[in-house]
């Protein structure tokens, strides 16, 4: 590479090399400046129905703690008897479970070696257990006034929103989290309730609807899209017509929510996909691709 | 040449310098600077950017000039220190925050640094290293004082993510009006151009250098059995995970092959494992941290050099294992394919396949004998870096900046606003704002009349060797840049 010929042409060809003394000035900038630039090599193409499916998760969930929080509204007014919920909710957990297994044929419960009988078991210390304790739970806040009781409840509900794993790589995912701020919430709201049985029925509908539910999801949206498809259109319209019974313009706000994030929210993100600019070149950091554990087992 | 070694060093190295064909590149050289150079960066803390204003302030010394340097406090070593010929260094009292880095407020360091430029009556502030809070702040405060400003960036950033995209937003304001960037190489200068949105024609590309007489092969003292030495910190980001795949794997294949490694750091851990796991207790020595002097002694009992950095503005431990005369294996990233020859790297891909093989070829040329004698390679290599040449061509830049106009505070305003986009540009320029108005208060408490000028160590009228007188003094450095 040393050996140019440079008795042929009078004039010497920059070389991207420090060793040599080139007769440049030093801060001389060549047409090959940058040439081995690359723009948005890891970038994603989406595609807009795509993204509009992946969105169904978060709908999903703002139609749960929307279904949630009416069933609150109805019982607290007394419209709703807490026997009638307890069977619904029981009914609908025991088909949820039958098809929890039935989707993927038994195969995750395989690779799981989770059994039925530890399955009920957990079932029956859970219920008995949040019965037991549900006159603690209906005196729990007693001396907590409601406003602030609301105003806990509004931020957990947000908070489980937020930390809530919707499929995303990130550090403020934490399921756990999640999950702690949506039954401390339900807590909150079942002590506010008329009696015992309203609160312990209320809890374990809270279970039911933010522990439970969104597992179910999960394998029907890897397993039977389309039905998830389904699933979702159905549960959002009953979310909307359970909060238009209560509200008028609570369930127009809602419906733009959902508008919003399901149709108006991919269409920017496919819009400002088209301003990325990410730069790569040789001065980025090199990653080891290889798995090399594997010399240490 | 050697700037480095005892007091006194710098000038019978001169002196046998200009004997040399005297007007061999005659370069007029009239005026000298004040130099300040500014970084958190300096001894006792080792590494590359402290041994580079170390070396590149001596051979500034060395061309007449007067270099001052100014650091935070280590420890107990705080207050005035004088290094070799006269090498004056301000330890300063400021907080250090991270990995060796002060606090920055852009303000705190105001009062100190502007009394030590006015007293040093300096005329460029030279800043080195992106990581610097303190040189960050010293271009801030030198650009509101009217003075020349030099930045020099030795590492290279990405660009993905966020940590990234604060760093190079702050690197933007800082470098947006200064006058002038010196990066390690042409790499380099591409990263820091991108990052900070410049100018390229306003980036030099002067490399970094090696002292050849410290790096000298030794061919006595080189292992029986092939011997791969590798010196670096043991971090992530020097590839020490593909280092753990690629000693198994060799070990297995060649089993005369040795490992020494030189160097400490929390990946250490995982070089222990593999060597416990494959049970090469005698074939792979971890010798810790090794001193800087120590480093030739460890690179001259191998064969091939083993570098496997994931990124690197320019690798200086390259370069004094070729002058050691070893073979050198190398990632192929940064800026390392701009360093050597390629007859004297193998460069591989960044992974443990394609360094087992890069590896097994120098084995294979080792073994063939088609190697060149680490005498040649010396004497190859020694002809490419010395401080020297850096100091000559950095030289250029001062001579360069000198001239140019310092912005004035609209302008300068005017070029934060519109360099910086809209929300930080304001609030730059607001800083800058606050900033000069407090360096107006300053000059009211303490005007600059009042402040003691200190006398000069080094420089065209340098207090350190009474033997020269003024005259003398400058006509032995013109001289001196008559040999250049």
């Amino acid at each position: 590479m040393c050996a140019q010929p440079v008795t042929n042409t009078k004039e010497v060809k920059w070389q991207k090399v420090l060793y040599e003394r080139q007769p440049f000035p030093d801060n001389y900038v060549d047409r090959r400046f940058l040439e081995e630039l690359r723009k948005n090599i890891h970038a994603r193409k989406y595609q807009y129905w795509a993204v509009v499916f992946e969105s169904s998760v978060v709908i999903q969930q703002l139609c749960s703690v929307c279904v949630f929080v009416v069933i609150w509204w109805y019982m607290d007014e007394g419209l709703l008897a807490p026997h009638w919920l307890f069977g619904t909710g029981l009914a609908s957990s025991l088909i949820g479970y039958v098809l929890f297994d039935l989707i993927d044929g038994g195969e995750g419960r395989k690779k799981s070696g989770q059994t039925r009988w530890a399955d009920l078991k957990s079932a029956l210390v859970f219920i008995t257990f949040t019965y037991g304790f549900s006159p603690v739970l209906k005196t729990l806040t007693e001396s907590v006034s409601t406003d602030t009781i609301y105003a806990m409840s509004v931020f957990m509900l947000l908070g489980h929103l937020i930390f809530f794993d919707y499929g995303a790589n990130a550090a403020i995912v934490s399921s756990t989290l999640s999950l702690n701020m949506a039954i401390f919430a339900s807590v909150c709201l079942a002590s506010r309730l008329p009696r015992s049985l309203h609160a312990f029925i209320m809890v374990t509908f809270a279970i039911q609807i933010f522990a439970l539910w969104p597992m179910l999801q999960k394998k029907l949206k890897a397993c039977t899209p389309r039905s998830y498809v389904g699933v979702t259109l159905l549960f959002a319209f009953s979310a909307l017509g359970g909060l238009l019974s209560i509200s008028a313009v609570g369930a127009i706000l809602f419906a733009l929510l959902l508008m919003s994030v399901s149709c108006l929210c991919p269409f920017y993100l496919i819009r400002l996909q088209l301003f990325k600019e990410n730069i790569h070149g040789p001065w980025d950091e090199a990653e080891i691709k290889e798995d090399l554990s594997r010399f240490l087992s | 040449m050697a700037c480095r070694g005892g007091a006194g060093d710098g000038h019978p190295a001169s002196a046998t310098l200009f004997r040399v064909s005297p007007g061999s590149l005659y370069t007029c050289r009239t005026r000298t600077h004040n130099i300040c150079m500014v970084s958190d960066f300096f001894y006792p803390n080792m590494g590359g950017v402290e041994s580079h204003i170390y070396q590149l302030s001596q051979c500034l010394i060395e061309r007449g000039h007067k270099v001052i340097i100014v650091t935070h406090a280590y420890g107990n070593r705080k207050g005035i220190r004088y290094l070799t010929n006269g090498l004056k260094v301000y330890y300063l009292p400021l907080k250090v925050m991270y990995n060796q880095s002060t606090a920055t407020t852009l303000f705190h360091s105001l009062p100190l640094l502007r009394y030590i430029f006015v007293r040093e009556r300096v005329t460029v502030i030279h800043s080195h290293s992106s990581f610097s809070a303190m040189a960050h702040d010293a271009l801030f405060h030198a650009k509101t004082m009217g003075l020349q400003t030099v930045f020099t960036d030795h590492s290279l950033f990405g660009f993905a993510d966020v940590s990234s995209v604060l760093t190079n937003k702050l690197l933007t304001v800082s470098l947006c009006d200064t006058n002038h960037i010196i990066c390690v190489s042409y790499t380099s200068k591409e990263n820091t151009v991108l990052r900070a949105a410049l100018n390229p024609e306003i980036v030099s590309v002067i490399p970094n250098a090696v002292d050849p007489t410290d790096f000298t092969p030794d061919p006595f003292r080189r292992h029986d059995s092939i011997t791969i030495v590798v010196v670096s910190r043991l971090v992530y980001r020097k590839g020490i995970d593909l280092l753990s795949g690629i000693i198994p794997e060799l070990c297995q294949k060649y089993p005369d092959l040795n490992f020494i490694i030189g160097g400490e750091g929390p990946k250490r851990i995982i070089l222990e494992e593999v060597r416990e796991r494959y049970q090469l207790h005698d074939r792979v020595r971890l010798l810790g941290a090794l001193e800087h002097k120590d480093v030739r002694n460890v690179l001259v009992q191998g064969h091939i050099f083993l570098n496997t950095s994931l990124t690197e503005a320019f690798c200086m431990a390259i370069v004094e294992a070729a002058s050691c005369g070893l073979q050198v294996v190398s990632t192929r990233v940064g800026g390392i394919p701009e360093v050597l020859p390629e007859n004297l790297i193998i460069l591989c891909e960044p992974s443990v396949k394609s360094l087992c093989e890069g590896l097994e070829k120098a084995i294979f040329q080792l073994k063939s004998g088609t190697l060149p004698a680490p005498e040649n390679i010396h004497n190859i290599v020694k002809t490419f870096y010395t401080w020297r040449n850096v100091a000559e061509r950095t030289e250029k830049v001062y001579d360069r900046v000198s001239v140019e106009a310092v912005l004035p505070m609209d302008k300068r305003l005017d070029r934060l606003i519109s360099h910086c986009g809209p929300v930080t540009g304001y609030i730059f320029a607001l800083l800058a704002v606050f900033n000069f108005l407090f360096l107006i208060f300053l000059r009211w408490m303490t005007p600059d009349s009042v402040i003691d000028v200190a006398i000069d160590a080094t420089g065209p009228q340098g207090a350190w060797t009474n033997n020269y007188s003024h005259s003398k003094r400058g006509s032995e450095n013109n001289e001196i840049s008559k040999t250049r």
